[in-house]
């Protein structure tokens, strides 16, 4: 049977299309939220707390978005590399910006046996790249170049601004939540109408499972994003075999150790879960699609 | 009174996409001139390298005249191409050159090991995918222009504008012959 195939313009918008949905879905989510609430507490108390949410979870993501690439460089010890010792690794890269536009990133290596790459940066004059000294000793030059095409793709999709923002959405859906659910503690003994009554206990259950599905979502999000940076690197470099070959030798990657907040932006989940609980689409996934590109 | 403001927002609308649309061809129009030009800084890169290369080669292959010749002929051809479509075609021609050198080389295992030669060698290398890329993404921007250029409703604008579809990087018919390299 004839397979299916797949062009990359239509694999990247059709990821991007499907982000957005679910970004508009945690939105859904968190309007909801807000009304049931309102409706429990009274409207003076729902914008006190809305308005207390927004710039407690913009203040706690923005400071890690405005500083992105010194912070993903910082967590993980990442040296700047050097030009002429990593000179096809520079190759590489400017060949990619020439095809995609990008202005070039700082690059830089990390000290890791293992294959793995991550790029950071809010926006395309502050972007860092960043390769493990495995990746560069046990792929070959193309393989190299689709690791670093997809990385140069979460630059070129703007997927640190897209993940803050869902990010910053979850975060209002948690800390509303939290908020409604302590305020009941302390105000336990003051009596209610029975029309209150209901709202609270939806409200109950809503700020007890929003926080859940939004984070299930989230990492929904970060899977289409991940779909997308691959169809986009197949776009910058027209040719999927060298990201199928880098993914296919990622496979016998073993557990890597980095923190939960920074595991996200590698080109490989560096823990094994189950895929629900993801950032990432599951390898073999990744490859099947790829191959029919 | 509420035709009124329908009215008005349908006029904005439209007033916008006026505007939206004259600011997006000139922006690809400029992109599209930039990227031609990044063509041709790969371009001169490569020629600007030519004489490192034939001062690094000729101690090792002083009878190897006819290649070195063709060589330094190609980069004078480059060098003095006035328009893109002369650039490109200098440019393909001179990489055929380079590329019989570089085959002639493998019978030179002193020169092969020589630091400067490799050195040269990678560089080299480098331009000739960074000069594919650039291309690529010249056409690219062709595609897009032509795209608006051509659909709803950025075509009512384009006509109106004066904007025409503009035209891809044509391969010189003889690039797309396999490379003949000459072991003499």
């Amino acid at each position: 049977m004839e397979k299916q195939r797949l062009s990359f313009y239509s694999e990247i918008a059709k990821n991007k299309r499907d982000s957005v949905f679910l970004v508009v879905i945690v939105f859904a989510v968190l309007v909801l939220l807000g009304y049931v609430i309102g409706l429990a507490v009274g409207g003076e108390w729902l914008v006190l707390i809305l308005i207390f949410s927004i710039v407690f979870s913009i203040f706690y993501v923005m400071i890690s978005y405005y500083n992105s690439d010194k912070i993903a460089i910082a967590s993980v010890g990442a040296k700047v590399a050097d030009r002429e010792k990593y000179r096809p690794y520079y190759h590489s890269v400017e060949g990619l910006c020439l095809a995609s536009g990008l202005t070039m990133p700082k690059l830089y290596i990390m000290e890791n046996p293992q294959i793995n790459a991550f790029a950071s940066g809010r926006n395309p004059e502050h972007a860092v790249v960043c390769v493990t000294t495995g990746a560069l000793e046990k792929l070959d030059k193309r393989e190299l170049e689709g690791v670093l095409a997809h990385e140069l793709s979460h630059v070129a999709n703007y997927d640190i601004r897209f993940m803050t923002l869902a990010a910053v959405l979850v975060g209002m859906v948690a800390i509303i939540s939290q908020i409604f659910l302590r305020s009941l503690w302390f105000s336990g003994g003051r009596s209610r109408d029975n029309k209150n009554v209901v709202f609270i206990i939806i409200g109950i259950i809503l700020a007890i499972l929003a926080p859940v599905v939004v984070a299930l979502v989230q990492l929904a999000i970060s899977r289409k994003r991940e779909y997308a940076a691959d169809s986009s690197a197949v776009k910058f470099v027209r040719s999927p075999t060298g990201l199928i070959g880098a993914l296919k030798k990622i496979k016998s990657n073993s557990e890597m150790k980095v923190s939960s907040a920074i595991a996200p932006l590698f080109l490989a989940n560096p823990s094994r879960a189950k895929e629900f609980f993801q950032t990432h689409p599951p390898i073999e996934k990744r490859i099947e699609r790829l191959e029919k590109m | 009174m509420v035709i009124g403001w329908i009215i008005a927002i349908i006029v904005l609308v439209v007033a916008l996409a006026f505007f939206l649309y004259y600011n997006k061809f000139v922006r690809l129009g400029n992109q599209i001139d930039n990227s031609l030009a990044q063509i041709d800084v790969q371009l001169k890169k490569r020629a600007d390298l030519v004489p490192n290369l034939l001062s690094a080669v000729k101690g090792y292959m002083k009878h190897e005249k006819g290649i070195i010749k063709e060589v330094t002929d190609a980069r004078k051809a480059l060098v003095g191409a006035k328009d893109m479509t002369g650039k490109i075609k200098a440019g393909n021609k001179l990489q055929t050159a380079l590329k019989s050198i570089f085959a002639i080389a493998e019978n030179y295992p002193n020169l092969k090991a020589n630091e400067n030669f490799l050195h040269l060698q990678q560089e080299l290398s480098a331009i000739e995918d960074k000069v594919a890329y650039a291309r690529q993404y010249f056409n690219d921007g062709i595609m897009e222009y032509n795209t608006s250029a051509t659909t709803v409703p950025g075509m009512w604008f384009a006509g109106l504008y004066g904007f025409k579809k503009k035209d891809y990087l044509q391969i010189p018919a003889e690039a797309r012959a396999v490379p003949k390299v000459s072991f003499d």
